[in-house]
């Protein structure tokens, strides 16, 4: 028998067109909470997407072959924006017609358009550790979820740190080298008002975007002759402040950074050179974590893993897994609420704002949200690279939260007056 | 006012321009054989630090050979883009054949993170971290490495130049007719221009690269460069020399004076001013040559 090509074409027709037939029943049938994740897998936040997502996907493998939570699965729909705001948007609405109740573009100009959108629509919209630091203010950002200590709370925090080292801030310098971006002047003014708070004298270094060249910002910083440095920026700008701290002799144990600095920066910047720095951390790094173990075996080992295993544990995966696991705790109690539903953002928003206590079996610290506070208590801890790993300098703690809530309120009440 | 930081800045700066000055020197030396003006630099460069981490790190090579087989792969790719892209163009604007180096330059921006991953990637090319004091004065290790070696590259270019070989570029340069009537084999020498132009900029990716890692921001080297070309001249290889070192400076101490007063982001703006005012004031350049047209 031979096929000639009219039937071969009619053939495959056919099947196209029956294929999706018994599949979309089965979706239909299956119970799913969709979950839109639109993010920028090939642009600015490329640093670090990809483990961030892994740790997130295989989070919800582990939850949805455990048979779900109440009967439902969590549906992860992974898009990549490139950190464009059209082609962010335009993910946002397809999402929102097939019936997402969260979004978490994981990008701050991409979450920062999409407020108005969320606010409106009622969809909860995740800002991990980045987005509007006021968002914070449940009363007056509803369906804005940071659901982990803002950046307001990360300089306090770091402050605070550097308070107990060297007992008394009083005459000291701090500098702060930072990407010339909202995202990189977001500190300045907890810096600056914790100055004039404990007697320090601040000053700022702004670099140019990306900060691939920060050769004459940093014999800047070393003339300045600074107690402590805090480098604020992203992928190529932190490994390059990094290299230039080193290289222009920068104590090492007297230099640290925003969340956003990885095991993979240490690398390029080198292991061993760079041991000392500091870092804030949001959820504990490595494989220890219960948690992670429990990927490893259940997931990971059973070949089911989104990604390369190498990448289990770093701090990036681990956040991913954080905040996959604090949306989980959200559906949970949405659930406990309101068993029936019906599966809606105000349904899930119920729940993602009254979560308790959570510490994700001790991967994070403990966290508690409100339609008040959002940001969940801004827990964290400082961590400092030993050469081969980051290992705690602290235990979990928080600091300075009157300052970042006056901050937090002056910032927000200026967005309900201006909508901006 | 901290004369030892303007000090640092100044000989920091001039280290700086000269890594810049080497980017630029290729496309100095494919506008003197062939008239155009290769946007695509950047991208080369970013391509040639790719290629030589995928080499050391894939490969298991050490680093010296890796650079090696990095920089001849890179000839060839010089070679392969004027043969397979180039070369098709003749007989067309002289803009298409520019804008065919800009979508290479936009293709390979893309394409090579994707091929290789967008994380920034570690190139240790054995600099030590270790700042070097000259009195009180703090040099850049990393920078000072780099602006020596990309001088002396820029020096052998010029003893290219200078050679049998240079002479029938130039030539080809001034004229491809009258190249063709004496026997020169035009393209040959277009495609070794583009060849030597892609292991400049190969060379000057594995500085950078091993400055800042190997990332898409390595193709940002083209605005530097472009300014350098300007202003030097773009047929002049002295010029990319002399215009390395006035931007360098300028922009280190555009950082450190200029920065402090109006809150920062000057350091990317004295390229573009250069640009404005040498195409207004003197737009062939310090050293580029005037071509009159006798009608």
């Amino acid at each position: 028998m031979t096929l000639n090509r009219r039937d071969f074409v009619a053939g495959a027709a056919a099947i196209g067109l029956a294929a999706p037939l018994p599949l979309g029943r089965a979706l239909a049938q299956e119970k799913v909470i969709r979950l839109g994740m639109p993010q920028d897998f090939t642009r600015v936040y490329t640093f670090v997407t990809a483990e961030y997502s892994q740790g997130q996907r295989d989070y919800f493998t582990l939850i949805n072959d455990r048979g779900g939570i109440n009967g439902h699965k969590l549906l992860a729909e992974v898009s990549d924006h490139g950190n464009d705001v059209p082609r962010a948007i335009e993910a946002y609405e397809r999402l929102k017609q097939q019936g997402a109740v969260l979004i978490d573009p994981l990008s701050t100009p991409v979450a920062r358009a999409l407020v108005p959108r969320a606010l409106q629509d009622q969809i909860n919209m995740l800002t991990t550790l980045s987005g509007r630091s006021d968002a914070a203010d449940g009363s007056v950002f509803p369906y804005v979820m940071p659901l982990s200590p803002n950046y307001w709370t990360q300089a306090g925090i770091l402050v605070d740190f550097f308070r107990q080292q060297d007992k008394d801030l009083k005459g000291k310098r701090i500098v702060l080298v930072h990407i010339d971006t909202p995202f990189g002047r977001e500190p300045l003014p907890v810096f600056q008002a914790l100055g004039k708070k404990l007697g320090y004298e601040f000053q700022a270094f702004p670099y140019t975007p990306p900060g691939n060249d920060q050769s004459a910002i940093w014999p800047q910083v070393r003339r300045a002759r600074p107690d402590w440095v805090v480098f604020w920026g992203a992928g190529v700008g932190q490994t390059v402040a990094l290299s230039e701290a080193v290289r222009n002799g920068i104590r090492m144990d007297r230099v640290s950074s925003s969340v956003w600095l990885s095991e993979s920066d240490m690398e390029v910047a080198g292991k061993s050179e760079t041991k000392g720095v500091l870092k804030f951390e949001a959820c504990a790094g490595g494989r220890e974590p219960k948690l992670i173990q429990e990927i490893l075996k259940d997931v990971v080992g059973k070949g089911k893993g989104a990604g390369p295993e190498g990448k289990v544990g770093t701090s990036y995966y681990n956040i991913g897994v954080m905040m996959a696991a604090i949306i989980t705790e959200g559906v949970r109690v949405a659930f406990q609420k309101a068993p029936n539903g019906p599966v809606t953002g105000p349904w899930l928003n119920e729940g993602l704002r009254a979560i308790t206590n959570f510490t994700a079996e001790g991967l994070m610290p403990p966290m508690t949200s409100t339609k008040a506070d959002h940001q969940g208590g801004g827990r964290g801890r400082v961590v400092r690279w030993d050469g081969a790993k980051f290992v705690p300098a602290t235990d979990w703690f928080t600091a300075n939260q009157d300052l970042v809530w006056d901050e937090i309120r002056k910032a927000s009440a200026e967005f309900k007056a201006s909508g901006k | 006012m901290d004369y030892l930081l303007l000090g640092e800045l100044a000989i920091n700066g001039a280290l700086v321009g000269l890594m810049y000055a080497l980017v630029a020197a290729g496309i100095v030396l494919v506008y003197k054989t062939s008239g155009l003006a290769n946007l695509a630099q950047g991208a080369i460069a970013m391509m040639g630090a790719y290629l030589t981490w995928a080499v050391a790190t894939g490969l298991g090579a050490p680093m010296a050979l890796a650079i090696v087989l990095a920089l001849a792969m890179m000839f060839v790719v010089g070679l392969l883009i004027e043969r397979l892209a180039l070369r098709r163009m003749a007989g067309q604007p002289v803009i298409m054949a520019i804008m065919l180096t800009l979508g290479l330059e936009i293709m390979l921006r893309g394409l090579l993170p994707g091929v290789f991953g967008a994380a920034v990637k570690r190139l240790d090319v054995g600099i030590p971290q270790a700042p070097v004091f000259v009195g009180e004065l703090l040099v850049n290790r990393a920078t000072l490495y780099g602006g020596i070696i990309s001088a002396g590259v820029i020096l052998v270019s010029m003893l290219i130049f200078n050679s049998r070989l240079g002479v029938f570029m130039r030539a080809v340069s001034d004229d491809q007719t009258a190249s063709w009537s004496v026997g020169i084999r035009v393209e040959r020498a277009i495609a070794v221009a583009w060849g030597l132009a892609a292991v400049t900029a190969t060379v000057s990716g594995i500085l950078w690269g091993s400055t800042q890692g190997v990332d898409w921001s390595l193709s940002l080297l083209l605005i530097k460069a472009l300014a350098i070309a300007i202003l030097g001249g773009l047929d002049s290889i002295p010029g990319v020399l002399i215009a390395g070192l006035i931007v360098g400076v300028a922009e280190s101490l555009a950082t450190g004076l200029i920065d402090p007063l109006v809150g920062g982001g000057t350091r990317d703006i004295v390229a573009s001013v250069i640009i404005l005012l040498t195409l207004l004031i003197k737009p062939h350049g310090l050293f580029g040559r005037e071509h009159i047209e006798r009608v």
